[in-house]
């Protein structure tokens, strides 16, 4: 039998199945899943994906194509006749400028990564782990060992805010609910972050161990693999490593994996929206509390991380918390760190965390010209001067920089990039993914990128004057983090180039 | 009430008892202490947002919604703050830089809550108009519901109210971020969608984005017309109704609720009692009692006189052919205690049990 709201669960399914939106398609599945067709339509135009089934080549205008001539490709597929649309990220800015064209197949990517080493506990350049021993550890040792080691490794969401993770184990094993889920978040989507698509591909059966061993810990009986829709290669490589588990016995035959696409939302990377997605609706934040742990999938108490958190447990169960910990260089464990923009190799990195900027640098085969600014960790990170290149990128450093380690995109800027322009693309980007829920981001965004277009004209700084307000109001009063976070590529930008904004240092 | 202790929640200082599951808007509604609201309504499920009502919790990193935010023992709250104030004039800022630019253009017809707001708590702007990208519907020919996007701010209330209260969901919102808008489905008419038409998405909208079509032609706004209060005639609830009349043309121009909580209809009313009004002033509209006379035309006449000759026409019918030759059908219009009456007067008067209600079928 279906679950209650099941069939509402159908809708993104059955609009992907139909081909995406076109008229007549949301009464199609209103018949199907007795969803309102207007609730429908809601929900079909709020995923670039489904909403424009016709637009063709997705060209990608996120930071690091913008620094590699995205518009310069944009312009000969309009000559050549190609029928193309702009796609704000498509997370895959190590061969920007990157495009996609959703109805042919991924092309591969190949990325530098860090070499073979088997004491990185991801080692992307290694083998995968297929023992499924650190499952049978901790189906021996039990979930208060786990729960144990969890704790002393000191493991943090490497998604972005970092919380850490045996606080959200536990708070679920703590709730009397026993209908509990397992949520993979796999939306991978911020400007500059290709870790995990790097993840899912080289390490499939680290993710699903990881998985295995938090539904095996908290007594789930569902897995959702929610991974985005551009991600189809890494989807496959997961479905095969839970088909290949499954056959060698190594995971619980009562377990039930879930595969759930996304449909271009980068805000569904939040983790309430990616709940609403899964839920069949549009994915916009929740208001919080309650928090997932309490009350999330189907209201049910449920556990969403990263996939590089989770990919991270075998590890930890096998060599053990400390062991983890002690690989941290100002906090605990290694961290993915995505070099990419003005670097001569860019590509995944794993270094231990806290790692600093210059040494990152040279991972990535020193920058393409001079130094100007960095943005550490995605677009809602904001910039840092060159002069903090010694920063150590770490979720505390960097928090006291007044900025954010984020998911660890980083963008290198060289000396020909306008700050004002840099400002701009991560402007549009905000723009064109927020949800439109809350009024600070909704009208926030679009007057950040309206005035800073304004100024680019003639840069009058007079028109610059509301500007500060409105990033102090989107920071303050947006539901979530994509709002919160909209502004600070332009607050930092102007803090550390005053100049280029027409004000002084 | 429950016996269990009870719990108190500090607003600006006063201790305020509340129960389970309250918001802080409520308790702080209870103790008459103002917060101002744009997507709230006490029908819905509140949205959190149009994020006028942040107000300051101690202990939480960012301001909360008090529409959403629960009430929890100890909790201290302020609603007074330089920060909360400092975030009304924001909100109320953004929205008029959004939508319309003068109070001229916003008030044209309903009045706007974003506008009063800016009289109350003031606004940090005017900024610079936002180039706004809402797609409207323009094919949309139906004759009571007009929707501005020129004007909406995307609280949702009206969607919600659709889906919530009504249970029609002929309304969504659509897209995403800057083209949010609300939709029918495929954008189609309102008339081709499940709409019922009962306008009340036009009586939720602060903004007079969901705007009622008659009175939009008529013209003038809504602030120049005096609201009657009475009971709509159309059926038997009794529904309370206010008739917007324009005095100086001696007019109905429109139908409004009264606010939800204040009457037995809670703020609703159904298509016919919201924009069936046009018969009021038809010119063919009967004002009296007509009796057709020997020439076999109707002729207008005072209730006695069409009254007793609809009794003398029961009495002769029920004398020649028998009480059951005759049969009493009453109209939806009646009210219960109306349809008592006449099935009383077919049973005890005529002595027949031919009797039905229009609406019973």
């Amino acid at each position: 039998m279906l679950p209650k709201g099941a069939s509402r669960e159908a809708v993104l399914p059955l609009l992907d199945d139909l081909g995406g939106l076109r008229p007549g398609t949301s009464d199609e599945v209103r018949q199907r899943s007795g969803v309102p067709a207007a609730d429908v339509y809601g929900v079909g135009t709020f995923y670039s994906l489904l909403r424009e089934p016709e637009a063709g080549v997705r060209v990608c205008q996120g930071l690091s194509c913008q620094l590699h001539g995205c518009e310069d490709l944009k312009a000969d597929l309009d000559a050549a006749g190609v029928a193309n649309t702009w796609a704000s990220c498509l997370g895959r800015c190590d061969v920007a400028p990157a495009s996609w064209d959703p109805d042919a197949e991924e092309p591969p990517v190949t990325t530098h990564l860090s070499p073979d080493d088997p004491d990185l506990p991801l080692n992307l350049s290694g083998r995968d782990a297929e023992s499924y021993d650190a499952l049978r550890r901790v189906r021996r040792e039990g979930p208060e060992w786990l729960l144990g080691e969890l704790e002393t490794s000191g493991l943090s969401g490497r998604g972005g805010a970092g919380f850490p993770a045996h606080i959200k184990w536990r708070a679920i094993r703590n709730q009397e609910e026993t209908e509990r889920y397992v949520v993979l978040n796999a939306d991978e989507g911020e400007p500059g972050t290709f870790k995990d698509r790097e993840v899912m591909l080289r390490r499939p059966h680290l993710v699903i161990e990881g998985l295995a061993i938090a539904a095996e810990v908290l007594e789930a009986r569902d897995v959702y693999l929610y991974t985005r829709g551009e991600f189809r290669r890494a989807v496959h490589a997961m479905e095969r490593a839970v088909e290949e588990a499954k056959t060698r016995g190594d995971l619980d035959d009562e377990l039930r994996w879930h595969f759930v696409e996304g449909h271009g939302a980068y805000i569904c990377g939040e983790e309430t929206a990616l709940l609403e997605s899964l839920e069949g609706k549009r994915g916009m934040p929740r208001m919080k509390p309650p928090f997932p742990v309490e009350k999330g999938f189907r209201g049910k108490p449920t556990l969403i991380q990263n996939v590089e958190t989770i990919a991270n447990m075998t590890a930890i169960v096998l060599r053990g918390g400390q062991w983890w910990k002690d690989l941290g260089a100002t906090q605990p464990g290694t961290k993915l760190y995505c070099m990419s923009g003005h670097v001569n190799k860019p590509g995944v990195y794993e270094a231990p965390m806290g790692t600093s900027m210059a040494e990152l640098l040279e991972l990535a085969g020193g920058v393409d010209g001079t130094l100007k600014a960095f943005s550490p960790g995605g677009a809602s990170s904001g910039y840092l001067p060159a002069s903090k290149v010694d920063v150590t990128m770490d979720f505390k450093s960097l928090q006291e920089e007044g900025c954010m380690l984020g998911s660890a995109g980083v963008v290198v800027l060289n000396e020909t990039v306008d700050m004002v322009e840099a400002a701009l693309h991560q402007a549009i980007f905000f723009e064109y993914e927020s949800c439109g829920q809350c009024s600070p981001c909704r009208i926030g965004t679009q007057i950040v990128r309206q005035t800073l277009e304004r100024y680019l004209e003639n840069r009058d700084p007079a028109a610059l004057s509301h500007l500060d307000e409105v990033s102090w109001g989107m920071e303050q009063a947006s539901i979530c983090g994509l709002g919160q976070a909209a502004s600070w590529p332009l607050t930092s930008a102007i803090k550390y180039f005053p100049g280029e904004f027409g004000r002084s240092a | 009430m429950s016996d269990s202790k009870k719990q108190f929640i500090v607003i600006d200082g006063n201790e305020l008892s509340f129960e389970d599951g309250e918001t802080v808007l409520q308790v702080a509604a209870r103790a008459e202490i103002e917060i101002p609201t744009l997507c709230w309504d006490p029908r819905l499920e509140p949205a959190g947002a149009c994020r006028m009502c942040l107000v300051e919790v101690e202990g939480a990193r960012l301001m909360q919604p008090a529409c959403s935010y629960k009430a929890a023992s100890g909790m201290v709250v302020r609603t007074q703050t330089d920060k909360v104030r400092r975030n009304q004039q924001f909100i109320v800022a953004l929205h008029q830089a959004d939508t319309v630019q003068t109070r001229e253009e916003a008030e044209s017809n309903e009045p706007s809550k974003l506008w009063s707001h800016a009289d109350l708590y003031g606004t940090a702007g005017p900024w610079p108009a936002v180039e706004q990208v809402r797609a409207d519907r323009p094919l949309d020919d139906n004759r009571f519901i007009q929707y501005r996007p020129e004007h909406c701010i995307l609280c949702s209330l009206c969607t919600r109210y659709c889906d919530q209260v009504e249970a029609v969901s002929a309304i969504s919102l659509a897209g995403r971020g800057a083209t949010t808008t609300i939709s029918t489905a495929d954008r189609v008419a309102l008339t081709d969608s499940t709409c019922e038409l009962c306008g009340g998405c036009v009586d939720v909208c602060p903004t007079g984005a969901m705007s009622d079509k008659p009175a939009l032609l008529w013209g003038k706004p809504e602030k120049e017309l005096e609201k009657v209060q009475t009971t709509c005639n159309f059926c038997g609830v009794g529904c309370q109704i206010q008739l917007n009349v324009d005095r100086e043309a001696n007019r109905v121009v429109k139908v409004t609720a009264p606010d939800p909580g204040t009457t037995v209809n809670d703020g609703n009313t159904c298509v016919k009692g919201r924009f069936a009004n046009d018969f009021v002033h038809h010119e063919e509209r009967l004002t009296t009692p007509l009796v057709r006379g020997d020439d076999g035309g109707l002729h207008p006449a005072t209730w006695d006189e069409a009254l007793d000759r609809a009794a003398q026409g029961l009495i002769r019918i029920a004398e020649q052919h028998g009480p059951d030759s005759l049969a009493f059908v009453s109209s939806s219009r009646c009210t219960g205690e109306e349809n008592y009456l006449v099935q009383k007067m077919a049973r005890a008067a005529f002595r027949t049990h031919n009797v039905h209600q229009c609406a019973a079928t």
